[in-house]
């Protein structure tokens, strides 16, 4: 009886803490409506706050870029937040310099809306969409990278710089129980309006790559926002170097079609970098461009040519075939893409070619 | 073991789908503070430590980055790759930690065998002592990596 007694004794005071933890729950995370302002008064949002500032400006159609999906990962979500944003929290500290926290910047992931704010979003922000597309076609390009060719739906179209990126929504799969997105750089043509091509690589237990690689058919629709970036032509030069790893191809190919297309003068060298043949794609694509073009030349390189590749043409490391190529840095820009390990490599021998750091423009995967 | 609840929250972190398609359990049913605890013996009982085995998978990772991609041989004996994807993912253990998604393959030429691992596995072993679940894809098995690496 004593037992029994203690057993529901026990009992009762674990619902009861447990209805104290739900009632204080619903009462001291109910933040109610809160006020965002946005550039001092140009824009004004009512939310319920309780979310974070960066799913809350999106559910506003104000998309601010993140290539991680707001797991403090990037770094990329970075607003000047002037007032209401509370301490700096430990996860946002490696991302801000002693600058940004002067400034009042912080990673929008981080920070939730408890009460009214006051922020500042670039005005560039205020063009990127939300796309609803379908996927037209998905292509093997080599044994790990495939390349999706969207046909806008709402809106129809879009405008974006060459080299600019988009991040792509995932859909709930197996386990995965949220929506995702990820950035990759657009690799078809602005005048391309009403379609968008993305180049993507099998990441080994990535979330959103294995969606696409094994889940994603021809048909299904899909939430694309952008367009996101600063990896952009500057073209204060009279020739370019492209410099591309793996996936990184496809903000260069965008570059090289906008280029030729709107027909701006330049002369234009690709050096695209990669192990074997098999890693090589696209290159019957830009040996055409070569061949109609007489100012742009492409030049892949393999580091590790296999015997059954017959391969003939550049082999070593990107760095070596780069510093073979490019005599010096008279009047040229460099636009790099790909790992942080290549693009700082070549960074290096585009300095010691005497290469000044403001035209040096790079895309790293992180 | 019985595990705390802090330590239950970490492990709903590892689960496939979470921070990663595939999770870092693998088929391993056992709670966390079992695996973590039955790694350790194991470690132990090697004569060395996690920190240890974390800077020897590092220095191969140091070491392979200068192929860019291309393996390279290294001490003669290790021909190790570095490969870099797009993205980074943080800790399980959620202590402000972030990888990159760089992921190392030695190949140990005399014994004829070969290990892979992530940088994200070279911080969980070196801070946690995790070597992840068995049967996960990126599980590195303690004996493993003192036969190849050693």
């Amino acid at each position: 009886m004593e037992i029994l007694s203690a057993i529901i004794g026990i009992s009762s005071i674990t619902v009861g803490l447990a209805v104290l933890i739900i009632i204080a729950e619903k009462t001291l995370n109910d933040y109610g409506e809160c006020e965002i302002d946005i550039n001092e008064g140009q824009e004004s949002l009512k939310v319920t706050g309780g979310s974070m500032v960066l799913s809350t400006l999106s559910n506003n159609k104000i998309f601010v870029p993140s290539a991680c999906g707001g797991k403090a990962t990037c770094g990329l979500c970075k607003l000047v937040i002037r007032e209401g944003a509370g301490p700096i929290l430990p996860t946002e500290e490696p991302y801000l310099s002693p600058d940004e926290i002067q400034k009042g910047v912080r990673l929008c992931c981080q920070v939730k809306v408890k009460r009214n704010l006051k922020l500042m979003i670039p005005e560039e922000l205020f063009n990127i969409k939300e796309f609803k597309a379908r996927v037209e076609k998905i292509e093997d390009l080599t044994h790990d990278i495939k390349g999706v060719r969207f046909k806008l739906i709402d809106p129809n179209q879009i405008k974006f710089k060459a080299g600019q990126y988009m991040q792509l929504h995932t859909k709930p799969y197996n386990k995965v129980k949220d929506t995702v997105y990820r950035a990759y750089s657009i690799s078809s043509s602005p005048s391309d309006e009403g379609y968008l091509e993305l180049i993507i690589r099998l990441v080994p237990g990535g979330i959103c790559t294995t969606y696409v690689h094994e889940h994603l058919k021809e048909g299904d629709e899909v939430t694309l926002s952008g367009p996101y970036g600063d990896f952009y032509l500057r073209g204060n030069c009279n020739e370019l170097v492209f410099v591309a790893g793996g996936s990184g191809l496809a903000p260069i190919r965008s570059l090289v079609l906008d280029i030729l297309e709107k027909k701006i003068n330049k002369r234009m060298v690709f050096f695209f970098g990669a192990l074997s043949k098999k890693d090589l794609y696209y290159v019957e694509e830009f040996r055409e461009i070569e061949a109609k073009h007489e100012n742009f030349k492409f030049i892949p390189a393999l580091s590790k040519p296999v015997p059954e590749d017959e391969w003939k043409g550049e082999t070593g490391l990107i760095t070596d075939v780069l510093a073979k190529h490019i005599p010096d840095a008279s009047s040229k820009e460099a636009y790099l893409c790909g790992s942080p390990g290549m693009i700082n490599a070549c960074i290096k021998v585009f300095e010691d070619k005497g290469f000044k750091e403001e035209v040096i423009f790079y895309d790293k995967f992180s | 073991m019985r595990q705390s609840p802090e330590m239950s929250r970490i492990q709903s972190n590892m689960q496939n789908g979470s921070l990663s398609s595939e999770g870092f359990l693998g088929t391993d049913t056992r709670n966390l503070a079992d695996i973590l605890h039955e790694d350790h013996v194991v470690v132990k009982s090697l004569g060395i430590s996690h920190q240890k085995i974390a800077q020897r998978m590092q220095y191969f990772t140091q070491k392979g980055k200068e192929g860019l991609g291309r393996p390279i041989l290294v001490d003669e004996v290790f021909e190790v790759s570095v490969e870099d994807f797009k993205g980074a993912i943080p800790c399980p253990f959620s202590d402000n930690f972030n990888a990159g998604k760089q992921n190392t393959k030695v190949f140990n030429i005399k014994k004829n065998k070969s290990i892979a691992w992530t940088d994200l596995n070279i911080h969980m072993i070196e801070a946690h002592g995790f070597y992840e679940g068995k049967g996960a894809i990126f599980r590195v098995d303690p004996n493993e990596i003192f036969e190849i690496l050693w």
